[in-house]
């Protein structure tokens, strides 16, 4: 193992062109910070040690010096992290060789602590606002945009090169899984492979950005970040009533283009920028479908506690990029966001309450005549009924202790109270014949135009403090704006007053003078497209998180973005129409060798479906897929075993959706429970929705294999597609082929077409049918990497 | 290549390598495996394991307001509730003499092996809130289990069984979250055994496939995804699905084999009692947890009670008729459990942990019942090198509150990963900027030592 490391140190050595001394001087430190301060720092400083500063590293702790400028290899550090002698350290894990190369240079280098650049302070990178850079001007005929610009130059400086150009089967299997989820048809490829124009790339991406479909893909990927479900979680994980609508709004939004900075608005603060229009107010559903326990009444002062600080930690993950979790309990130790900035930001919410948003409202009709009938109704029909029931259960009450159940007093009704019973039960059934219910969605706005006081929590030897409304100081800080007095507003005037608030958050960070909202965002969508962010961790953009890999390019695109008006699409025309996403999906050995984690992007990145592509890939290729759009949650039907997890008792909360065709809709409207995620869909990696999710691992294990092999989903619909082409079929080569175009959208291979018929053979032998045969066929292909992974 | 390769919601891309491998541990592990033995519902510990005359004494009483100040319950007044002595006699077991009531008398036959822990306490009333915290030291689902973090910290001795399984007698009131993996990748998440052959969701091949049919059927994705791969040399996730294939197909047999408790002797089912109706169930669930640890399994989470029937939380209504049934259930079981253990030599390394989210209290719910209490409850330990026959903390006269040695759910699980071999300040996880902890920052009265003498 140790020969190994040095022999990889050795290579790299060789291998990467030294960078600036800037740069390795912040990578230093950013290393010891993210790997050695928790116990090593100024507070902790285990066996004496504090590498927080120059001077306290060069002193040493309980051995001795710890560094030694110039001289790497007698640094004890270095032999720590090396792990030669006594001391292997960090404890846990060792360092990536590359870490500790920087390491090395570092202390060779004079081992200088760079001028400031830490988060700890208003320069760190990211919290300096972005400045168009200057774009390289290579003049190489590779280059079809800006992007490759950028990462051309990055390749150069370390001695490679860009990969050929993906296939025309390959690229559209990749545009159509990364705009819209879903894998195109045979006819689709056949078509495109055929298009001989020179913008047929072009057109392709405008043909999937306007798909119905391309909403559906990407607001899958907004739900993962605001922790998106359908129930509100814990042991009675009740539903939450109309959280499907912010699901839809999520789609729509998407699907139109909607400018970033507006999306922002609705979601923090639809109520207050736009009192009108219900479809902006819906966006505060961001706040609604999160986990809570209000069903616990009596901890509502904890659960309140908790739900502000829902609200706090996801606005600043999703939006922000950053953590600021930490500061609930303390001045955050790596970045500088003080407790106070912490609960500046939770004062904002303090007002905030949850509410119905009337997506039909008439201001002039606040007052539904048809809604109060009923309502008076609903209450006579439950005195008939209680007056019916009323001998029975005191009847029972007197012999039985506890609530009489319902059997109990069915089964001790006279006939002739049964028959009044089922009569009032016609009524009732006729009363709601032609009801519909007014269309709500959910979302939050102030109780009014004051708030609720917010206080830091006490801690000894500190009196109780208030803190005021307002945003972090490192971001340019400032305080809210005192409540607007409704009869000076000279715009619509809102039903009820609020506190403004939530709207000056949402200015504070929908601007483009924020440093951090447009980087944030059009880091996201580059990893969704390219597997990882140029900031590898997509909500960590502070001190603890990867530095950019191509710092220039984040801020071309973050400005770029603004310039084009936030709109999400025009990023990814950019990014699609570029030489870099076309690349082939080939690591050459050099950069294998170089940069294995493709950090440099030399070539594309293969990736796993997820598991709601897979789910719907399997569903198209069989030709189940049901594409109609929107609505309330579908339930589809769970064995027993499947259910076996599930807190509630199925019957009363697991209510199939009646309408089977809507079984074999697209995930992302399938019901989200918090407490029960669908297996197929947990063993594929979707979230558990407790806590914002930026990226989503791909993982590889056994149960996964299990349940696409054998799973009643994957089974049926296998059977479902081999029961098809075996009756429109002639032959087994016929069967072969026409199961290759449905399946993986292309024409088998000679061989590949020799070793399937050979296979339909033997196992008709082993089933005793040919069309036993065509569902071990479809079966073994719904289960290959070709069908699970995109090159 | 294990049971599974590589991370749910991670933060940062990672490389393909077998995150179930064993790892060596921090320090010395006493414990090589773990049974937690989860009473759920919430068990009376003033009808169990700490015996109360006093309550007896001020029976039908309301307490004074300076004892019950800040307590609150799901369903009871502390101020107005009505003192109840327990309906059970309590009897000194043992060497040691530790009094336990009559509802377990084959367990108590072992308090010589077990540490007994009357102070542990909580905040948190209702069950799935107290369930996250004793298992993930946090209210709020959404975090890592003690199990989890076990097998994240030292993998697998077996890579043909998941290396965390779970075994419930229906859905519990935390539902999969308390056992979930939270932020750690999915392939620490436990795997839920279900009865029958096939414990393992999908495990079994689609009706009507013979295991020939099954067998083609595999080799022709293996060929053909070998060609896919020969195509993108180098690609580690690729062979590593692929393999993941080969590991299902010897799990179709290795799990059921298992589970299997056909080959055991009559002499070890009647000690566990399996055949008999009251215990059969609890039995060969407590028989297959010692089968799974002897196959090098590293964490088995063993439910008592369902929120769909059984239940020790029909205490609520009836207290009495719910512990007499959901002991005499367990009690039997647990005990051949402790016995069948030591007498194979595997006690010595296998960590045995009894336990419930809260307790309940000293105070009457209603005519029959007794309400939830994280105040104050009781759990114990045996196996591992502990040494037994002994008793950590007290709590008061009435059992509401603990008066000595106060222990959190962080204090029993820094001690549990002790036991394993691994330093609960140690062991992180990198997720939202910080290094999470299972014990966040607390865990501060850890009581190894104490266990170990």
């Amino acid at each position: 193992m140790r020969f190994l490391l040095h022999a990889v140190l050795a290579f790299i050595t060789l291998a990467i062109p030294a960078p600036a001394a800037d740069d390795v001087e912040a990578g230093a430190v950013q290393i010891l910070t993210a790997n050695c301060s928790q116990c090593h720092s100024k507070s902790a400083a285990m066996a004496g040690l504090d590498l927080s500063t120059r001077e306290t590293a060069l002193k040493g702790g309980q051995r001795g010096p710890s560094i030694i400028p110039g001289d790497s290899a007698s640094s004890r550090l270095i032999q720590a992290v090396m792990r030669q002698g006594t001391l292997a350290m960090p404890p846990l894990k060792a360092l990536p060789a590359a870490d500790i190369e920087v390491l090395r240079r570092w202390i060779d280098g004079g081992a200088k602590w760079p001028d400031g650049p830490q988060a700890s302070d208003a320069k760190w990178w990211s919290f300096r606002k972005p400045v168009r850079p200057q774009v390289p001007r290579s003049g190489n005929a590779w280059v079809r945009n800006e992007i490759d610009e950028f990462v051309l130059r990055k390749l150069g400086e370390s001695r490679l090169h860009p990969a050929p150009e993906a296939n025309r089967a390959t690229l559209i299997l990749r545009m159509y899984f990364d705009l819209t989820g879903l894998p195109p048809t045979a006819a689709q490829v056949r078509a495109f492979v055929e298009d001989r124009s020179p913008d047929s790339e072009t057109r392709l991406v405008e043909e999937l950005l306007a798909s119905p479909r391309y909403g559906e893909k990407w607001a899958r990927h907004w739900l993962d970040l605001v922790r998106y479900a359908d129930t509100a979680g814990f042991e009675l994980d009740p539903y939450i009533a109309d959280a499907w609508r912010y699901r839809d709004y999520v789609i729509q939004s998407f699907n139109e283009d909607k400018p970033y900075d507006r999306f922002i608005r609705e979601q923090i603060a639809g109520d207050e920028f736009f009192p009108e229009d219900p479809v902006a107010q819906t966006g505060t559903g961001f706040y609604c479908v999160g986990p809570n326990r209000d069903l616990y009444p009596d901890q509502s002062d904890i659960n309140r506690e908790e739900t502000l600080t829902d609200f706090v930690d996801t606005t600043v993950s999703v939006f922000q990029g950053l953590t600021a979790g930490c500061a609930r309990c303390h001045d955050h130790k790596f970045d500088p966001i003080p407790q106070a900035d912490y609960f500046r930001v939770q004062a904002i919410f303090a007002p905030a309450v949850k509410t119905k948003v009337a997506l039909n409202r008439l201001s002039s009709l606040g007052y539904e005549v048809a809604a109060n009938v009923r309502e008076i109704k609903l209450r006579e029909i439950g005195d008939r009924i209680r007056a019916v029931q009323e001998r029975c259960r005191k009847e029972i009450a007197d012999w039985k202790k506890g609530r009489p159940t319902d059997e109990a007093i069915r089964a001790c009704l006279s006939p002739e109270e049964s028959a009044q019973l089922r009569e009032i039960e016609t009524q009732l059934v006729s009363m709601f014949a032609n009801y519909q219910p007014k269309p709500f969605a959910c979302g939050i706005t102030d109780m009014w135009n004051v708030s609720p006081k917010t206080y830091l929590p006490e801690k000894s030897g500190r009196a109780k403090q208030e803190v005021e409304p307002g945003f972090f100081a490192v971001l340019g800080g400032g305080e809210v704006p005192p409540a607007p007095d409704k009869r000076e507003t000279t715009g619509p005037i809102p039903l009820y007053p609020t506190t403004g608030r939530r709207s000056a958050l949402a200015k504070w960070i929908a601007t483009p003078e924020n440093p951090l909202t447009a980087r944030v965002m059009v880091n996201r969508i580059w990893q969704y497209h390219f597997g990882r962010g140029i900031v590898a961790t997509p909500s960590d953009f502070g001190s603890r998180g990867r530095p950019p890999s191509h710092p220039e390019l984040l801020d071309w695109l973050a400005t770029e973005f603004v310039a084009r008006g936030w709109s999400v699409k025009q990023i990814h025309r950019l990014i699609l129409n570029s030489a870099t996403y076309q690349q082939n999906a080939k690591a050459t050995p050099e950069a294998a060798e170089r940069d294995p984690e493709n950090l440099l992007l030399s070539h594309f990145s293969r990736r796993r479906l997820q598991s709601d592509e897979l789910r719907d890939a399997v569903l198209q290729v069989t030709g189940s897929l049901n594409l109609s759009t929107g609505g309330r949650p579908v339930v589809p039907p769970m064995s027993k075993e499947e259910l076996h997890t599930f807190t509630q008792r199925p019957e009363n909360a697991w209510v199939v959706t009646a309408d089977a065709s809507e079984h074999v809709r697209r995930s992302i409207y399938l019901l989200q429970k918090r407490t029960f995620r669908l297996p197929m869909m947990e063993v594929f990696d979707t979230p558990e929705s407790m806590l914002t999710c930026p990226r989503r691992e791909s993982s590889t294990t056994a149960p996964q294999s299990l349940t696409l092999l054998n799973g009643p989903f994957a089974v049926e619909q296998g059977k479902k597609l081999a029961d098809a082409l075996v009756s429109e079929s002639k032959d087994d080569a016929a069967l072969v082929d026409a199961a290759w175009r449905r399946v993986l959208a292309r024409d088998p291979q000679a061989e590949e077409r020799r070793m399937a018929i050979d296979f339909l053979t033997k196992q008709t032998d082993n089933t005793g049918s040919r069309t036993g045969a065509a569902v071990e066929l479809i079966r073994g292909l719904l289960n290959l990497n070709e069908f699970l992974y995109v090159d | 290549m294990g049971f599974g390769a590589v991370a749910a919601c991670g933060l940062l891309p990672g490389a393909t390598v077998s995150p179930l491998a064993p790892k060596p541990p921090h320090a010395l592990a006493r414990a090589k495996s773990v049974i937690y033995l989860f009473m759920h519902g919430g068990v009376s510990h003033v009808d169990t394991w700490d015996p109360k005359p006093e309550l007896a004494r001020l029976s039908e009483q309301t307490l004074p307001g300076n004892f019950v100040k800040g307590l609150k319950t799901s369903r009871i007044d502390f101020t107005k509730a009505i003192v109840r002595g327990s309906p059970w006699q309590f009897k000194q077991h043992g060497q040691s003499g530790i009094a336990v009531s009559e509802l377990f008398p084959n367990i108590a036959r072992h308090v010589d092996e077990m540490a007994l822990i009357r102070s542990c306490h909580g905040d948190a009333f209702d069950h799935a809130p107290a369930m996250y915290l004793l298992s993930t030291g946090s209210q709020f689902p959404g975090k890592p289990c003690l199990g989890s973090w076990s097998v994240y910290g030292l993998g697998s001795e077996n890579q043909d069984l998941p290396a965390f399984v779970v075994m419930s007698d229906g859905a519990m009131k935390s539902g999969p979250q308390g056992f979930g993996a939270g932020y750690l990748p999915a392939v620490y998440q436990g795997t839920l055994f279900r009865r029958g052959k096939y414990p393992v969701l999908d495990l079994a091949a689609p009706e009507g496939v013979s295991d020939r049919t099954q067998r083609a059927t595999l080799d022709f994705i293996g060929a053909m995804d070998r060609r896919h791969i020969e195509a993108r040399p180098g690609d580690t996730d690729l062979e590593a699905r692929l393999a993941s294939y080969e590991l299902a197909y010897r799990m179709q047999t290795s799990a059921p084999e298992a589970v299997d408790l056909s080959k055991e002797t009559d002499a070890t089912k009647k000690l566990y009692g399996i055949g008999d109706p009251v215990t059969d169930d609890f039995g060969s669930k407590c028989l297959l947890a010692r089968r799974l640890v002897e196959r090098g399994v590293r964490f088995i989470q063993l439910y008592s009670g369902t929120h769909q029937g059984d239940d020790w939380d029909n205490a609520h209504n009836d207290l009495v008729t719910s512990h007499n049934k959901m002991a005499a259930k367990s009690d039997k079981p647990i005990s051949g459990l402790l016995t069948d253990l030591k007498s194979r030599g595997l006690l010595d390394s296998t960590l045995v942990v009894w336990g419930s989210e809260f307790g309940r209290t000293p105070l009457a719910e209603g005519k029959n019942g007794r309400d939830h209490h994280p105040y104050a409850f009781s759990i114990w330990m045996a196996g591992a090198g502990i040494k037994g026959g002994r008793v950590l903390g007290s709590t008061d006269e009435f059992g509401l509150r603990p008066v000595e040695n106060p222990i959190t759910a962080h204090d029993v699980n820094a001690t549990i990963l002790r036991l394993m071999g691994m330093d609960h300040t140690k062991l992180t996880y990198f997720y939202q900027g910080r290094d999470q902890r299972l014990t966040d920052v607390h865990g501060e009265a850890e009581f190894t030592k104490f266990l170990l003498g």
